[in-house]
């Protein structure tokens, strides 16, 4: 009977036609990663960069371009991040729903308060995004707002299951406003660190501590002799907490700066995966905020 | 009188000392009273306290409830910049690239002028000792509306102005079809699709030199239809008819209206997380009239061109890059070649291939390749009137190269090759060439 049974159960289950979800392409992992905390199992999510790549040095593959054929939904950190890949994926994809102006190309920068956004620019400042800073996803609380906007993206791509996203995006802030009172409990208030790459603004925003160097001359330049000197003078004047890196950029070179200086190095994930522990966008800031301490 | 004093006296130190503990415990009671309003008002705060409480609580209940379309946030207005980024909407994208290279060679200019592929094409490389001024490319780029995107490429040389590039792509056709339409790059190989600021080398790979000339294809006007099915495997269908302009494989007046055809596929797979391969063959035909073939001669042909391409890209991490590339053509031609002066005409029949390869290897700012070109690989036939024609063994070439790339938008590259495609000269060129790439405003974004 039991056996039966199991094999009835197993026989739904496995002729249930596969679920026609939205289909939700997008570019980061921590992207990928809000849109399945909203959507749940009602979204498909393909994310096109690995978290242990260079989110600025990204290359448009022809699998990529076949993932957002395949889409209804394209979603971008924006902020021109993704510039140098984005639109020749969309354009080469041939899929009409994710041209700009669509409901199915969405810009996750418009829901956020941009920092850094630069009066003037040119190239001769390195590679600046002219936007500001792309690196908002370390911000919980602007991830919070693009979760709403997504909710509400989900909700008008498919309203049949509008509830299941409200409650999903409920849920979901809920979880971080009450991770938010103990990740505020951790004292960063203050602290100092020099980072290699113009990452960690929000954060720094956010928890109330200070970059006061970066390895990097300009966003996107390798460190130069020259500079390194002058960011060592500058640490052994400023005596930092520590050095910011990610695994992706610019660790052998923040390991060298602190065999110099004597300054810690901090490796923080540059996203959602890439490090140990950091499954989902909850556990990342987690994970963020307990390495900092 | 005194007594009276005295004693009034005494009566007010006796009412003090009496009244002491009377008024002391007034005032005890006083402050109990004072104790018990306080205890009092305590409690009415703490209950107010609790009411607001609720109050909050409730309000944070509605609040969430009502989140995702009260909450939201108003995006911000929009911003100066589209998808394509950068720019106030009004105005396209524009970027110039600036080509220049220093070239050194054993050979004379004059000799240069000379320097051909016997059995392939009389046309000599542009290039002079010295200083050389490639090219400033000005490229514009926008959405037209929300049916097309444009893209123009004009590149200026000492020859003048050119329209390189000038076409819209369909964006809002039914899912998996476009069409581009204008004056533009054929897709059917890689190296003619790739503007040349993008070609791993300095000059182009030598089969295409041998069949299409020192730029390739080039832009052809025409029309081009594409399709991307979804399949597991990224796989690309792809047609095109042209004008066939192009003055070796073909020639602007073989024939009245469009008369050169190409189709193609181009599939590729993700070998691992950091590479990829990407392949296809192709085929591009249609009819030749050109006096680029034989020296003296006019060619006027059918001919056919099929290339097979392959591409596998290692990416490790943004710092590090591994490049092999590869494509095999082949070219079918059967027509006539008619002598200039003589007038005589005679049958041409050629079925000859060429095959390069190449490698480069970039890690952080600096870069190495290698590349080995040879015509004439598996088939040379070249039968003018039935007879094989012989023009000094197999035309090849061997190159190296090292570049420095400050940032994304320079380039500097040092390129050597040992060239002994000029078979019937018997001689080689040793060619030593200083090249100098920037890019300055928005370029479109180079594809795989």
């Amino acid at each position: 009977m039991r056996r039966l049974l199991l094999s009835v159960s197993l026989f739904i289950t496995l002729s249930t036609p596969a679920f026609a979800g939205v289909n939700v392409v997008a570019t980061l992992p921590w992207i990928g990663s809000l849109a399945h905390e909203i959507g749940k199992d009602k979204v498909n999510v393909t994310v096109l960069v690995k978290s242990s790549q260079d989110a600025h040095t990204i290359e448009a593959k022809p699998s990529m371009i076949l993932a957002a054929r395949k889409a209804d939904i394209i979603m971008y950190d924006g902020l021109d991040l993704e510039i140098g890949y984005l639109p020749l994926i969309i354009e080469s994809s041939k899929n009409p729903k994710l041209m700009p102006g669509k409901i199915g190309n969405f810009d996750c920068s418009q829901f956020i308060t941009v920092l850094e956004k630069p009066a003037t620019f040119d190239r001769s400042m390195g590679d600046v995004h002219p936007l500001g800073n792309p690196h908002y996803h370390y911000s919980p609380s602007r991830v919070l707002r693009v979760a709403e906007g997504m909710a509400r993206l989900f909700t008008d791509a498919d309203k049949v299951n509008a509830d299941f996203y409200r409650a999903n995006y409920k849920a979901f802030a809920d979880r971080v406003k009450a991770k938010e009172t103990e990740w505020r409990a951790v004292p960063l208030n203050g602290k100092k660190y020099v980072a290699y790459h113009k990452y960690f603004e929000y954060l720094a925003n956010e928890f109330g501590f200070r970059l006061i160097g970066y390895m990097e001359p300009k966003p996107g330049i390798p460190p130069s002799a020259a500079h390194i000197e002058e960011l060592v003078r500058l640490m052994k004047e400023e005596k930092p907490d520590a050095i910011l890196v990610t695994p992706a950029i610019g660790k052998e070179e923040a390991e060298a700066l602190s065999s110099k200086t004597g300054v810690k190095v901090i490796v923080l994930p540059n996203d959602v995966g890439s490090l140990e522990g950091t499954d989902d966008l909850i556990s990342f800031w987690d994970k963020v905020v307990s390495l900092l301490k | 009188m005194k007594s009276i004093v005295t004693s009034s006296g005494m009566f007010t130190l006796m009412l003090v000392f009496c009244a002491a503990p009377v008024f002391a415990a007034d005032v005890d009671e006083r402050l109990n009273q004072l104790e018990d309003s306080v205890k009092k008002q305590e409690v009415t705060i703490q209950q107010q306290q609790e009411t607001i409480n609720n109050l909050k609580a409730d309000l944070e209940k509605q609040k969430a409830q009502t989140a995702p379309q009260e909450a939201t946030p108003a995006p911000q207005a929009p911003k100066a910049s589209g998808l394509f980024g950068g720019s106030i909407f009004t105005n396209p994208s524009i970027s110039m690239v600036l080509d220049t290279f220093y070239y050194r060679s054993n050979l004379t200019n004059d000799e240069l002028a000379n320097w051909t592929i016997p059995g392939f094409t009389t046309q000599g490389p542009d290039q002079r000792n010295g200083f050389n001024l490639d090219s400033v490319e000005l490229f514009f780029f926008s959405p037209v509306d929300p049916y097309f995107d444009m893209y123009v490429n004009i590149p200026v040389t000492d020859n003048g102005v050119s329209i390189e590039e000038a076409y819209v792509v369909t964006t809002d056709l039914p899912e998996g079809w476009q069409i581009k339409g204008g004056r533009f790059k054929s897709n059917f190989s890689r190296l003619d699709a790739q503007h040349p600021h993008a070609w791993d080398f300095w000059d182009i790979a030598l089969p295409y030199r041998a069949f299409l000339g020192n730029e390739g294809l080039g832009g052809e006007n025409g029309v081009q239809l594409t399709y991307l099915p979804v399949l597991p495997v990224y796989t690309q269908l792809g047609a095109e008819v042209l004008q066939g302009e192009n003055d070796l494989l073909f020639g602007p007046d073989a024939a009245q209206g469009p008369h050169a055809y190409s189709f193609f596929v181009k599939c590729s797979v993700d070998t691992s997380d950091y590479s990829t391969f990407y392949f296809g063959p192709s085929v591009l035909f249609g009819e030749t009239n050109n006096q680029n073939i034989l020296p003296g001669s006019v060619v006027a042909a059918d001919s056919a061109l099929y290339v097979f391409e392959a591409v596998w890209k290692w990416k490790p991490s943004s710092r590090e890059a591994l490049t092999i590339q590869s494509e095999y053509l082949f070219l079918l031609q059967e027509g006539t070649s008619t002598g200039l002066t003589s007038g005589i005409s005679e049958s041409l029949r050629r079925r000859q291939d060429g095959f390069y390869v190449q490698g480069v290897y970039r890690k952080n700012r600096w870069g190495v390749g290698a590349r080995y070109d040879v015509l004439d690989l598996f088939q040379d036939t070249f039968k003018l009137g039935g007879v094989q024609q012989n023009f000094g063994g197999k035309p090849h070439r061997e190159t190296a190269s090292l570049e420095y790339n400050p940032s994304e938008f320079t380039r500097v590259r040092l390129q050597l090759s040992h060239d002994q495609s000029d078979t019937t000269s018997g001689r080689t060129n040793d060619e030593a060439i200083l090249q100098f790439n920037f890019s300055i405003g928005a370029h479109p974004a180079h594809s795989f």
